[in-house]
């Protein structure tokens, strides 16, 4: 008895399996009804975007199952998911979270051509153009961090220097940095404070120097901003480059807790700042932000668009992906990178890559966030430039350059003898 | 020889062999079976090593021929990947920072822990205290080490330098954010942080050493400098050995130390081979490059320790 209902099942089993493994087969294209897509991204407990675009995707489209695959944050995110990807297990979308590497996974065939879905975005979407290769694109951003200069008011007015007005360059920047520093006369507060990374000084001379290129071999665009930069330091304005790397400062505690009148940052800052003001871990005061300052007169001003940096941070199909999928994913990435994938993250105080008004009002209306309209200004208008243009030798160059700016700004080497070492190095070892 | 081993498993039952067989088989097959009773002890140790250790050594080799950015397959290049060791500037300066990192750690290392272990090894009240404290180190977490000792080197503000200004005139080393002390810094860290394992390991040797030996010598009149150098240190041959070979690999891969103390820099004044393949493979996904990086760095292992062996061997002999 035991053995026939056995067999039984045996039969059973063995037919089911012979069943579906058909099924699979012949199935000529994706049916419709429910449709479930993987999407990777890192840190879920303190990154809610990616939850954030799920959700509003699945209200939208109740047949869709977005699925969240979880990956290390930091550096770690790119080396897990290129383990998965060249193993063919990494899921249907996925995050191209560092620029410099968006070549890499283009060349490797990891990205499925989405030119299509790039087209019907909003031209206006920030970093969109710069992701073209050759002509066709594999990644649309849906996020995009811009680089602005936040000042705090009552530090400023205690030193009885005026307020930003969006008219700086980098010298009058320079020049109130020296004067609140005296004006404050605080021995632990500085009038400015400039963050350890490369990006500080090489984003903004990148962007704002006409002609300068990453991948033209010359890096003589750099000098300038390095020496203002110096110039600060030397001049106590700001903490030097050693104090900053020696005693790992942050740059949230600086502006923070009012050790800094003046910071060149992300857009992302402004999300962290009013948290950090509402727990208590930043002090409260009054603060704004302004235009980040400009290389010369032709770009200030607000009748004019202020020249920043960010890289975007796009969103990709995974090549390996179910051909029943591929319009999903891709109405998927239409959502996310469009007005309303923008809306839902700007609920979440985080900065889409497409900026209109209702985004902006909904960062606007967080508590807490600066109503003044040079603040609104600075947000929504700026011409933004990546930090990695899309090339092929980006990655190496970057490393070449991170090894320059720790040289340069911690004095061990003066500027023009670490430049033209910078660009023997890349002439020899680069491409 | 082996034939005793054979009769101890017989007597001790492992094996019957079958009565009606010629006597040669069962040999054999007792052998087969006591070499698989061998291998099976080593095996669950053996699979960790192959799988984790061995493929991807021998995959090393093969990959240093080959240009590969991890996606898609490897192209064959031959030995493209070492001419362009021969010519590549950092890969130079990663190779000098890594054997001058090694020059000064490895006796600095071993003549400090000796010390340690020499001084901890008397009857001192509170030495089993200050062995702990000695092995602190060790333990630590080794960003909790980075950031601490990089605030202890900062030029303006650490009290290294603060101390040292009450003494020197002048100016200070700038430490971790200068080119000339960068790697000093990163040694005497380094130093710091291992010496305690090394110092463990010394303190075992030195209970091997006879008393009577010391007594003797004592009595012949000799003086402790005398009987360390003429008692002590050779009956701590072995144990100098192996710490030597030890810590001269630990010195030659050291990767980890560096990344979070300085990151390389200043420049590339602390950038070490381990760091430069960490680059090339993982920032820059130039894999194949990286690997004929990793095989340079291990086939220098490779050499040093044969030569540390052949010399003790002599020594021995």
């Amino acid at each position: 008895m035991n053995r026939k209902i056995m067999s039984a099942f045996g039969v059973a089993a063995a037919a089911s399996l012979a069943l579906t493994g058909c099924g699979g087969e012949s199935e000529p294209e994706a049916p419709e009804g429910p449709v479930t897509i993987s999407l990777a991204g890192w840190d879920f407990a303190s990154t809610p975007e990616f939850q954030t675009l799920a959700d509003a995707y699945e209200e939208a489209n109740p047949d869709v199952t977005v699925e969240l695959k979880e990956y290390p944050a930091g550096d770690d995110y790119d080396t897990a998911l290129t383990a998965d990807l060249s193993a063919g297990a990494a899921p249907d979308v996925f995050i191209v979270k560092n620029l410099k590497n968006y070549v890499t996974f283009q060349e490797g065939g990891t990205l499925l051509d989405i030119s299509d879905v790039a087209a019907e975005l909003d031209p206006e979407t920030g970093g969109l153009e710069p992701m073209a290769v050759d002509g066709a694109t594999y990644a649309v951003p849906y996020r995009q961090d811009s680089w602005l200069l936040y000042y705090n008011k009552e530090l400023f007015e205690k030193a009885g220097v005026d307020l930003p007005d969006g008219s700086w360059t980098w010298d009058d920047y320079a020049a109130a940095a020296e004067e609140l520093t005296e004006g404050v006369d605080e021995k632990s507060v500085t009038g400015t404070y400039l963050h350890s990374w490369q990006s500080t000084v090489q984003g903004f001379a990148l962007a704002q120097t006409e002609g300068a290129a990453l991948d033209g071999g010359d890096f003589s665009f750099l000098a300038p901003y390095y020496e203002r930069e110096l110039a600060l330091q030397d001049a106590g304005a700001q903490p030097s480059y050693a104090t900053v790397t020696t005693n790992e400062l942050t740059y949230q505690a600086q502006f923070g807790t009012q050790k800094a009148a003046m910071m060149p940052m992300g857009s992302w800052y402004i999300g962290t700042l009013v948290a950090e003001q509402e727990s208590g871990a930043a002090d409260t005061f009054e603060w704004g932000i302004a235009p980040i300052p400009q290389l010369d007169e032709s770009t200030t001003g607000t009748e004019n668009t202020p020249v920043t940096f960010g890289d975007p941070t796009t969103m990709g199909i995974n090549a390996g992906i179910d051909e029943s999928k591929v319009e999903t994913a891709k109405d998927f990435l239409s959502f996310a990178a469009g007005p309303e994938g923008a809306a839902a993250l700007a609920g979440i105080g985080i900065t889409p890559a497409l900026i209109d008004d209702t985004v902006a009002d909904a960062i606007f209306s967080l508590e807490g966030v600066p109503q003044d309209e040079l603040s609104r200004f600075s947000y929504t208008t700026h011409e933004t430039l990546p930090e990695n243009p899309v090339g092929q030798n980006t990655a190496a160059i970057q490393t070449i350059l991170g090894e320059m700016h720790s040289a340069v700004m911690s004095e061990s080497t003066p500027v023009d003898e670490a430049i033209t070492e910078a660009e023997e190095r890349v002439a020899n070892e680069v491409g | 020889m082996t034939t005793p081993v054979v009769g101890n498993q017989r007597t001790l039952g492992f094996s019957q062999p079958e009565p009606s067989r010629p006597l040669r088989k069962p040999r054999t097959s007792l052998k087969v079976r006591n070499a698989l009773i061998g291998w099976t002890f080593i095996l669950p140790n053996f699979l960790g090593f192959a799988v984790l250790t061995l493929t991807p050594v021998i995959t090393l080799f093969y990959m240093s021929l080959t240009n590969w950015n991890i996606f898609g397959t490897a192209e064959w290049v031959g030995l493209e990947n070492f001419a362009r060791l021969v010519g590549d500037k950092s890969f130079h300066i990663a190779l000098g920072n890594t054997l001058y990192y090694a020059a000064l750690h490895i006796p600095i290392t071993i003549i400090v822990s000796l010390a340690l272990a020499l001084l901890l090894n008397q009857k001192l009240r509170g030495a089993a205290f200050f062995r702990t404290v000695a092995f602190f180190p060790y333990i630590t977490s080794i960003v909790a080490v980075a950031v601490v000792w990089n605030m202890l080197f900062s030029p303006e503000f650490g009290p290294i330098n603060q101390f040292l200004g009450m003494f020197v005139g002048g100016d200070l080393p700038g430490w971790t954010v200068s080119k000339d002390w960068a790697m000093p810094a990163v040694i005497i860290v380094g130093t710091w942080k291992d010496m305690g394992y090394y110092m463990l390991l010394f303190l075992a040797g030195l209970q091997t050493v006879p008393t009577e030996l010391h007594e003797a010598a004592r009595i012949d009149g000799a003086g402790a400098w005398q009987r360390f150098w003429n008692v002590t240190l050779p009956c701590l041959r072995p144990t100098m050995f192996f710490v030597t070979v030890m810590v001269t690999i630990q010195s030659l891969k050291v990767f980890d130390l560096i990344l979070v103390m300085t990151d390389g820099g200043p420049g590339q004044a602390t950038l070490v081979l381990s760091q430069y393949i960490y680059q090339k493979g993982f920032e820059q996904f130039q894999f194949g490059y990286a690997s004929a990086i990793a095989v340079v760095l291990f086939l220098i292992c490779i050499l040093v320790t044969v030569v540390q062996f052949l010399y003790n061997k002599r020594r021995d002999a």
